[in-house]
């Protein structure tokens, strides 16, 4: 039992902390959807029929019932929120059909291509600032160092639309488009990686330069260890273990972009499906993409909380709080 | 002026003057009317006459790259706005008065920073309709949570000078010391935040517009040009690709010279 303790001290706020994360989410999106301006229904119903279009009010109360858009906002409010926990998002006012099969139709491929970006964006992350910590000439290093700053200002439809015309069109090595074909997934997930990795590279490369002032590379250092040993044994660990936490950062951004990586890459997924819904002014639709994300990202915040729990027995005991509060502060302010 | 010997900065000086002459004076720079189509000179390639091409209506792209300047850079830096003015309202209530309320108000700036910008853009443009200005306040209210988190921690870092403290001893009342005393000492790192979120804006703006919510088709918005001219990517692919390099070399110059202002070498 005594063992278990400092677990459940541990734990209790972080699931508590995942909880709050998603209502809170709800409650964003609640708020933002019923206080500006415009009818949501009205608005949605108009862009489906095609411009003005009269509607019986009787038939519309019938249809504000239908979609959940009836009630006063409290009614509302509460009323979504225990659908939500029994895992109804509502139906699709554009489509008719329930948000939740519409989303988890979509999910898997976005999830494909996202978990392939994040491997490629933190995988070349991690190899631009070894050759930068390793390289011979200050010219190379300063080059190298210049291409996360170029991965941020890219607009990923432009690097999408590049990728295509070189690899689909030119050489033809790779598909230009859809969800089938095989290898249809990397292009778009280049794409995705180049902002992803060049928001982990700013993390890394920081807890990289901050662990190469340590005593223990010193040491290694005096004893004649050679860069490459170094980077691998010491500085490799120690700084991608405080950066793993900004990994639900990076869901977010990753999640944002897919929007237009689908689009310019005409594949099915999360982010089309959102654009879709938008133009269809589908609001259902829209609350329960934000909302899958948001829980996406508390459910990757708290996997990363237990893990570092585990591997960093001082975050668990609390004798060292705040070891991964700066570097998520530093994420969070890109 | 030791900067003026750093090629990048200068160089991103000059981008951005270039970028003031096209958005207030945008017939300058234009060789040719952005919405007069030539029907004979469809899907011409960049010449010295047609410096982007022509698109799919005889149209020069150049010319409507230039007279684009002003709507694509309007949005982007009302977002900035939005996004400074509620942030910073947001931070500096919360971080002066402090105590339950801060908390419960920062743990919802928490969630506004981890729901990506684009989605609660997208949230905005449904709900409002399309066009620049819901694009400028969907932006905005992305990025007003780290302005507020900027905002809150610059005000608990001032509440405890001891001007502030004089000031109260004195009985001035709490308003007065917000506007007297935090808000000019809170400004500069919000100010260099705002520099670089430019950057950030310009790029959501024109990801939204290429994809369809900005002003309707003939107006012509950066996102939108690479929208027309993806249509043609396996025929011309100059059409999208060179105004979305226009955007890029712009976001560039925007980022490095924030940077300068942020005190970064």
């Amino acid at each position: 039992m005594s063992k278990l303790k400092p677990w459940v001290g541990y734990l209790l706020p972080k699931l508590g902390q995942f909880a709050f994360v998603i209502l809170a989410t709800y409650t964003l999106v609640f708020v933002l959807i019923h206080f500006l301006p415009g009818d949501p229904l009205v608005a949605a119903l108009a862009s489906k029929g095609g411009g003005d279009t009269v509607i019986d009010p009787a038939e519309l109360e019938a249809l504000r019932a239908q979609y959940g858009l009836d009630g006063n906002l409290w009614e509302q409010y509460f009323g979504h929120l225990v659908a939500l926990v029994q895992g109804d998002l509502g139906t699709s006012i554009a489509t008719g059909v329930p948000v939740i099969d519409m989303v988890a139709r979509a999910f898997p491929h976005s999830l494909e291509i996202a978990s392939l970006a994040l491997l490629f964006g933190v995988v070349s992350a991690v190899i631009i600032t070894f050759l930068a910590f390793a390289a011979p000439w200050p010219w190379l290093r300063q080059l190298l160092l210049q291409i996360p700053p170029f991965g941020i200002a890219m607009p990923a439809f432009l690097s999408g639309l590049l990728l295509i015309s070189i690899f689909a069109f030119s050489l033809g090595w790779l598909p230009s488009a859809g969800v089938r074909a095989p290898g249809s997934a990397i292009l778009p997930a280049i794409t995705l990686a180049l902002p992803v990795g060049a928001i982990f590279f700013q993390v890394f490369s920081a807890a990289v330069l901050e662990a190469m002032n340590s005593p223990y590379v010193f040491t290694a250092v005096a004893k004649g260890v050679t860069p490459r040993a170094i980077f691998l044994k010491h500085l490799l660990r120690n700084a991608l273990l405080p950066s793993i936490t900004i990994l639900g950062l990076l869901i977010g951004y990753l999640a944002g972009g897919t929007a237009v990586v689908e689009t310019v890459f005409s594949r099915d997924g999360i982010g089309r499906l959102t654009v879709s819904a938008v133009l269809a002014r589908d609001i259902n639709v829209i609350q329960g993409v934000v909302l899958l994300v948001g829980a996406t990202y508390a459910a990757v915040n708290l996997i990363v909380d237990i893990a570092y729990g585990f591997i960093d027995p001082r975050t668990r005991l609390g004798t060292a709080k705040k070891t991964p509060a700066p570097v998520a502060e530093a994420g969070a302010a890109t | 002026m030791r900067l003026l010997r750093q090629p990048g900065f200068v160089l991103s000086i000059i981008v951005i003057a270039v970028v003031i002459v096209a958005s207030f004076a945008p017939s300058l720079l234009a060789t040719h009317d952005p919405y007069g189509s030539v029907a004979a000179d469809r899907f011409l390639p960049p010449s010295t006459e047609y410096l982007f091409g022509t698109d799919h209506l005889g149209r020069d792209v150049y010319s409507r790259v230039v007279h684009g300047t002003a709507l694509s850079l309007l949005s982007a830096a009302l977002a900035v706005v939005v996004g400074v003015v509620i942030g910073a309202l947001i931070g500096l209530f919360s971080g002066f008065v402090g105590g339950r309320i801060d908390f419960v108000i920062m743990r919802f700036v928490d969630v506004l920073i981890a729901v990506p910008g684009v989605l609660l853009a997208l949230i905005v443009v449904a709900s409002l309709g399309f066009g620049p200005f819901s694009l400028a306040l969907g932006v905005g209210l992305g990025a007003a949570g780290s302005f507020a988190r900027v905002m809150r921690s610059q005000v608990l870092h001032i509440r405890n000078e001891e001007y502030v403290e004089a000031a109260r001893t004195l009985g001035v009342r709490g308003p007065a010391i917000l506007m007297n005393h935090v808000l000019p000492n809170a400004a500069r790192p919000v100010i260099a935040m705002a520099a670089l979120e430019l950057g950030t804006a310009i790029l959501a703006v024109s990801a939204l517009t290429f994809l369809g919510f900005g002003a309707p088709p003939p107006a012509p918005e950066w996102g939108a040009l690479v929208a027309a001219g993806r249509n043609f990517v396996s025929t011309n692919p100059t059409l999208s690709i060179l105004p979305g390099v226009v955007i890029l070399v712009v976001v560039l110059a925007v980022n490095r010279v924030a940077r300068t202002i942020g005190g970064e070498k």
